[in-house]
């Protein structure tokens, strides 16, 4: 008897369990009329920021509480499991009402299209930021993000390091040639120090910029690889790459170059905004220049935008309400509060801070000026995170110290997969 | 049993080398907690810190709501500790003392699932506590512990299979009951691996990260052991802040390790009658 | 009459209820709804939609890596388990001798376990870093070149067995709690027939500890294959996937990839592995585990 009693036991465990699946979703439609009207709203905020900015961000959702009467936003910090967290949250129906995005592709199914909410505020809203990041936060045409925060990516010297060597500082407008030449007098004149570091896995999105500035990129408008990232030009950015490590002129690292510039090991890296205040803080005396370029290409250097948005999901109970809290964020008022670790996307934020003469600041702006057009091949293959996953095996093996492979045969073999 | 000092001298030896694989990681912490984050990646590696900053300490703890999140990592760990001695020494007292239809079977199962791995069921528990309303509350880092866990029924199952047969019949010969003769024979003579169970149980539940992280949202529910992983970012991991919140963190499990390694050595050690 | 022998065949269900229920409750469903899973296409966004033994077959014919990581990690099984075994037994002898301090080297073997899992991996990164690490500092310092452990693809798994032989205190502990158990009587006795240390080990120690040896050597079978936070956190699965665990690949497979379904299949696939390991394990059990005292199946077994 007991036995059966188990069995069934089991079948009413199973079964509630599937239904219970699918019917959160009609459960949740019922209460949706009911909720927006008298008590507070309460909504979930995800951020992806580590502790040491959650203080600031509190303080900030806080204020926005204060305003708001009716809607409480909670914010939830996930530091590094972010992905995890969503993927969970989505996967089972929970996603928070609103979240940081960057990975559009990967999520965009689960978020709520923004054209219409845009529309609302009228043609000036949207004109207020710049133009190159609504294609960053969008898929398919539509819109999913409002742009938070971005940045392109910039040379970072070291000013100590170059003084020792007796070298000038790089200039915008210089290329690929000069910097070789740089971190080759660097590695002979400065002790222990390498001219340049780069990341040993790199990131496929990352690193199709240099393919672009060299006219190529790792697939076309239709998601070909073949010819695009086995192409002429873009062995030759690998080689060029690989060659730095075989002549000693420099590393490829873990992390890409932040903690081997903080220690002073390495004289140049390629990096994003983020490290500006670490390096502040650890009094480096250091200076920002764009990206340089391929002589033989022509034109200008071209850098990939790394751009944060602000997402409402797309089963949100209280829409509206998120709507009200996303435009506060992505605010004037709030672009200024971030300013040290974001770089403003509102042009009038940029203006009436004087960003442009802030010469750590400035190149990242121009960056984002060469770099209109562009689009991220993440965006165009449909099953990218597979083809990211292969491509970056595939690179690592043309960069990882114990391998070197040759370019050549690598990315062919890419191409195919 | 004498021991030459020769042995004597080797046996610390031995001691010693592999004292230092494990305190060597260990010390080099509690040297760099002082330095500051550029001293911490620093090369060639300095042992000392140039300054001694204690300021760190207070500044990591400072840094999140550390003290919320204590309180909740008791919580969890005293009651989970609570559920796991008395249901798994309960349910690992039934399969290893009594024979009855289906006991492999059931306990094959019960190891069975031991061996499912978290990343499948994780998304339809979620679900399911969901349903329950169990979300962002510390119900579904709490309540099954007083089901017991696989992992804990199946080593109390082996130590009491390895106890002497005979306390039991002379009990029996008494006219004990069933659960008398658990709760007043095996337990006390189980004392140390209940102390054990709940040793381990403590120390799991203390570090447990993925359960908090899947479960909770808010974060003023959050335990210790999530408040330290928040110091790693996306972009870089404030080292300094981290490690002085592990060597805060590993303070109570030593303390009760120390304290419990009394009763756990004391054992039955030497009488059988 | 009837009802008493009725309550005897009850009574050791009434202890084992707790685990019944709650494996009812938190388990089954969630365990079945994952298999059912496993049939399906099930992308984290958009609905699912049933697939059959697709992902099976996928699994097994058309993907390359499920074959690399399932032999990385029986790789790493492979020397990790014994490995781990061997140094937690030998640890436990050695804190069991009566000499002065053993406590305090007790406590210094325990410790590193009890370090949440994140810091050690932070912590391990560290040490073992090529540049700047403290390990291939003091090898310079007796003039060995360390290898770059976490790039270097050749080493990898071996920095990750040394990183996880951290943890060994608390299968040493278990095996002390059970060393202590036996009666010193026993060994008394032996010395006095002429019995050598090592003999005695051998013949009184051994085999009274084996059902501890039994536990851990399958909870180290288990843990092994579902090594995944050490290795995600130390090497993420590099270098040139020469760490990609199996776990990883399942983790990467529901929450980078999204694809609920097919990391299910790989799951309930580990899940089958391991427990036909285990089954082998305990089959082969009744030949070297000797139980001091075992419940006969019919009424009044004799000692």
């Amino acid at each position: 008897m007991k036995r059966r009693i188990g069995v069934i036991a089991l079948a009413v465990m199973l079964i509630t369990t599937m239904l219970a699946g699918c019917a959160t979703k009609t459960n949740d439609t019922a209460t949706e009329k009911e909720g927006s009207q008298t008590e507070k709203v309460k909504l979930r905020f995800a951020s992806w920021d580590s502790a040491e900015d959650l203080d600031m961000q509190q303080n900030l959702v806080d204020q926005f509480n204060e305003e708001h009467d009716n809607i409480e936003v909670v914010l939830e910090a996930y530091g590094d499991d972010f992905d995890t967290k969503i993927s969970a949250g989505m996967g089972s129906n929970d996603a928070p009402d609103i979240m940081y995005m960057w990975n559009y592709p990967a999520y965009y199914e689960g978020l709520e299209p923004l054209d219409a909410y845009l529309e609302k505020e009228g043609a000036d809203f949207k004109a207020g930021y710049y133009d190159a990041l609504w294609d960053y936060n969008s898929m398919n045409g539509e819109i999913y993000g409002m742009p938070v925060g971005f940045t392109t990516h910039c040379v970072y010297y070291n000013k100590d390091i170059f003084d020792q060597a007796g070298l000038e500082y790089p200039q915008k407008g210089w290329t690929w040639d000069d910097l070789i030449a740089t971190a080759t007098t660097i590695t002979e004149k400065a002790d222990g120090v390498k001219g340049f570091s780069y990341q040993l896995v790199a990131d496929p999105y990352d690193f199709e910029m240099f393919l672009w500035s060299n006219d190529t990129a790792i697939a076309d408008e239709n998601g070909v690889m073949e010819g695009n990232l086995n192409s002429d030009q873009a062995i030759y950015v690998f080689e060029m790459y690989q060659q730095m490590q075989k002549d000693g002129i420099a590393i490829a690292t873990e992390k890409g170059g932040s903690d081997e510039m903080r220690s002073g090991k390495t004289g140049m890296f390629i990096y994003g905004s983020w490290a500006i205040n670490t390096f502040k803080e650890d009094n480096l005396n250091f200076g920002i220049v764009e990206l340089p370029s391929f002589a033989s290409s022509g034109k200008d250097s071209v850098s990939i935008l790394s751009s944060s948005g602000i997402s409402m999901s797309k089963d949100s109970k209280y829409k509206d309400e998120a709507w009200e809290f996303i435009k506060y964020w992505t605010g004037e008022e709030l672009n200024k509060a971030r300013i040290e670790y974001e770089l403003p996307v509102l042009n009038s934020v940029v203006e009436s801070e004087n960003i442009m003469e802030d010469e750590l600041k400035a190149p990242f702006y121009s960056m984002l000026e060469q770099s209109a057009g562009y689009v991220p091949t993440s965006f165009v293959i449909d099953d990218w995170s597979r083809v990211c996953d292969n491509l970056e095996l595939a690179f690592e093996r043309i960069f990882n110290p114990s391998t070197l492979e040759d370019a050549k045969t690598v990315l062919d073999e890419a191409v195919k997969q | 049993m004498k021991m030459s000092k020769k042995t004597k001298i080797i046996l610390y030896a031995v001691l010693s080398i592999f004292a230092i694989y494990f305190l060597a990681p260990f010390i080099y912490m509690l040297f760099t907690v002082f330095k500051t984050e550029a001293e911490a990646v620093a090369y060639p590696p300095s042992l000392l810190p140039e300054n001694w900053l204690w300021s760190n300490f207070v500044d990591a703890w400072n840094s999140q709501e550390f003290g919320t999140f204590l309180l909740n990592s008791l919580t969890v760990t005293v009651l989970t500790t609570i559920g796991q001695v008395f249901s798994c020494s309960l349910v690992a007292y039934g399969f290893a003392r009594y024979h009855f239809k289906g006991k492999n079977v059931l306990f094959t199962i019960l190891l069975a699932t031991m061996m499912i791995p978290w990343e499948v069921t994780m998304i339809p528990q979620y679900m399911q506590f969901k349903i329950f309303n169990w979300i962002n509350t510390l119900k579904p880092l709490i309540v099954p512990s007083f089901f017991g866990s696989a992992y804990y029924i199946f080593l109390m199952r082996q130590f009491l299979m390895g106890v002497s047969k005979e306390y039991e019949d002379a009990a029996r010969i008494d006219g004990a009951r069933a659960f008398q003769i658990y709760y007043k024979i095996y337990m006390p003579i189980l004392k140390p691996q209940l102390i054990l169970v709940g040793v381990l149980n403590m120390l799991t539940v203390w570090n447990d990260y993925l359960g908090p992280l899947i479960f909770l949202q808010d974060r003023s529910k959050f335990t210790l052991a999530l408040g330290l992983a928040s110091f790693k970012g996306v972009h870089s991991t404030q080292i300094i802040p981290m490690l002085c919140i592990t060597v805060i963190m590993i303070i109570p499990p030593i303390i009760i390790f120390v304290a419990a390694q009394k009763y756990i050595v004391e054992g039955t050690g030497g009488s059988i009658k | 009459m009837k009802s008493k022998r009725w309550i005897k065949k009850a009574t050791p269900f009434f202890f084992i209820s707790p685990w019944i229920i709650g494996f009812l409750v938190f388990t089954v469903g969630p365990l079945l709804f994952s298999l059912v899973m496993s049939f399906f296409d099930w992308p984290i966004m958009r609905t699912p939609a049933f697939s059959g033994i697709a992902n099976y077959v996928e699994m097994f014919t058309k993907d390359a890596q499920f074959y690399k990581s399932l032999s990385i990690t029986l790789k790493y099984a492979a020397i990790f388990v014994p490995l781990n075994m061997v140094l937690a037994l030998l640890l436990a002898m050695l804190i069991t001798q009566p000499v002065k301090g053993v406590k305090f080297f007790r406590t210094i073997y325990y410790i590193p376990s009890v370090i949440s899992g994140v810091a050690i991996s932070i912590i391990w990164k560290w040490i073992l870093n090529g540049d700047y690490g403290i390990l291939n500092y003091l090898l310079s310092l007796i003039g060995i070149e360390g290898p770059n452990w976490l790039v270097d693809p050749a080493w990898a798994l071996f920095a990750v067995i040394l990183a996880s032989a951290f943890g060994v205190g608390v299968m040493m502990l278990i095996f002390y709690a059970d060393i202590k158990k036996i009666p010193i009587a026993l060994y008394e006795a032996a010395a006095i027939d002429g019995a050598s240390p090592i003999k005695q080990f051998f013949k009184i120690t051994l085999p009274i500890i084996t059902p501890t040896i039994l536990f851990n050597l399958v909870t180290s079978i288990i843990s092994a294959f579902q090594q995944l936070t050490l290795v995600m956190l130390l090497t993420g699965g590099g270098p040139l996937k020469s760490t990609y665990f199996y776990g990883m690949f399942v983790y990467d497979n529901a929450f980078k990839h999204h694809r609920l379904g097919y990391a299910s299949a790989n799951a309930w696939v580990m899940f089958i592995i391991i427990l036909l390991l285990t089954m082998i394990v305990f089959r082969s059990s009744t030949a070297w585990v000797y139980y001091e005292s075992e419940p006969k199946a019919k009424g009044g077994g004799k000692k």
